[in-house]
């Protein structure tokens, strides 16, 4: 299960992205079943914009699976995937959830100033002795 | 940061200990009874573990002896040591050696060495608390140390009677009774965040290749998250953050992120993650308390 959605991808076309994703889901279990997506009429322009949504649908031994993938792309950038899935037992949800965190994101910063929080969280701050040493180096280096 | 109630007693302190920066914080004014009950812990935790001290512990057990390290022992090595397994080996005490290679030693000169050392192969000999290095070798307990000192010092708060605290170790933080919001420090803009969790009775520890950061000749750039194996700093991961139940596991795993993906650990242990690569791309846990900005 390392399928891993492109960020920011250029989608030449956006379905077919959805529906290999629903398709990479799909094959984990064996047996993939996606369906056509639901609009694919412009999705093959290279400036492509707008949602597009695939289901497919896997044999579990739990049973019957579906996993829906919804895709939003604006002039052939995908700015958005959403998945979701119907399995419930413990497996699928491992792996929806694998599937699920895999789709990462470009982060974006906010300023810390205009957030309300009681506390931050990021690398330590450094001693006086690692900071004196970092100094003595740019030293150095000029 | 020192916080006076009305009366002028403190509610809130700030001080250096083990080479960062803590805040505490309480609902209830902090009895100095108790902060100095706070300053011992801390002391005693830093006379065994710290790998910067020639009268610590740990370097007694790098020159060879075999010594009781007391009740911290046993739990933190048996973390680090199956952390050890489930990294094959990438997140290892025994990497202390790789740090001091890239002059992340004692002196703290950060005056790197040709190249990289991977770790040594040595045994770590535990009945209990007593431990043994066979053959002798300096440990860092870096990846969990500073955690498990701050479920410690949330002991003497709770033991003190504060049941609600915030023992912040500059990003390694636990929190009893009321819920805090914390943001995500961006690791390339300490003036910006690029999320914000709330932490409830629990812990997050965060770790990030910022300002543990050093060059070298070459153009080197160095960091103090390395692969155990090569001795190398990680160069794909940014920041990684981790929400669990203790600060000591939050820590370790916060490390342990920057060595194998989430899936290798979310058998093992319960938590909560978010993970930054050094080209922007952050992933996340589903069942993340809070929002990650994009």
């Amino acid at each position: 299960m390392t399928s891993r959605a492109p960020q920011l991808a250029r989608a030449a076309s956006a379905a077919a992205l959805a529906a290999a994703a629903v398709g990479a889901l799909a094959s984990c279990s064996g047996g993939a079943a996606a369906e056509q997506p639901a609009s694919s009429a412009a999705a093959a322009a290279a400036d492509a914009t707008g949602t597009w949504t695939a289901t497919g649908e896997y044999q579990t031994p739990g049973g019957q699976e579906s996993v829906t993938v919804t895709l939003t792309a604006k002039s052939g950038t995908v700015t958005a995937v959403k998945v979701t899935g119907s399995g419930d037992s413990p497996n699928s949800r491992q792996y929806q959830a694998a599937f699920i965190s895999g789709i990462s994101a470009e982060v974006v910063g906010k300023p810390l100033a205009t957030l309300d929080v009681g506390a931050v969280s990021g690398s330590s701050l450094t001693g006086q002795g690692f900071d004196a040493a970092v100094d003595t180096i740019r030293a150095d280096a000029a | 940061m020192t916080a006076l109630s009305p009366g002028g007693v403190r509610t809130s302190t700030t001080f250096e200990a083990i080479g960062t920066r803590w805040t505490i914080t309480a609902g209830d004014p902090l009895d100095p009874a108790l902060l100095a009950r706070v300053d011992e812990v801390i002391a005693e935790y830093d006379a065994t573990w710290s790998r910067f001290r020639a009268d610590s512990a740990v370097a007694r057990l790098a020159r060879g002896e075999q010594l009781d390290l007391g009740p911290t022992a046993p739990p933190l090595l048996a973390l680090l040591e199956d952390l050890r397994q489930r990294t094959g080996g990438a997140l290892d005490p025994l990497v202390a050696a790789s740090l001091e290679h890239i002059g992340y030693n004692a002196a703290v000169d950060l005056l790197a060495a040709p190249g990289y050392r991977p770790a040594p192969r040595a045994a770590l000999h535990r009945d209990g608390g007593v431990v043994r290095v066979e053959p002798p070798a300096l440990l860092d307990v870096g990846s969990a140390g500073k955690g498990q000192l701050v479920d410690l010092v949330t002991e003497v708060l709770a033991a003190g009677g504060h049941g609600e605290a915030l023992v912040d170790a500059s990003g390694d933080l636990r929190v009893s009774g009321v819920p805090v919001r914390v943001a995500l420090e961006h690791p390339f803009d300490p003036t910006a965040a690029i999320g914000v969790v709330e932490v409830a009775d629990a812990a997050i520890a965060g770790s990030a290749i910022n300002r543990r950061s050093w060059s070298a000749e070459g153009g080197r750039r160095l960091h103090h998250v390395l692969d155990a194996r090569t001795g190398r700093p990680v160069e794909t991961v940014a920041a990684t953050w981790v929400l669990a139940d203790t600060a000591m596991l939050a820590d370790a795993l916060a490390t342990a992120l920057f060595l194998v993906p989430p899936e290798a650990l979310t058998d093992a242990y319960d938590f909560r993650w978010v993970r930054m690569r050094t080209d922007g791309v952050a992933s996340w846990s589903p069942d993340l308390p809070g929002e990650v900005f994009r």
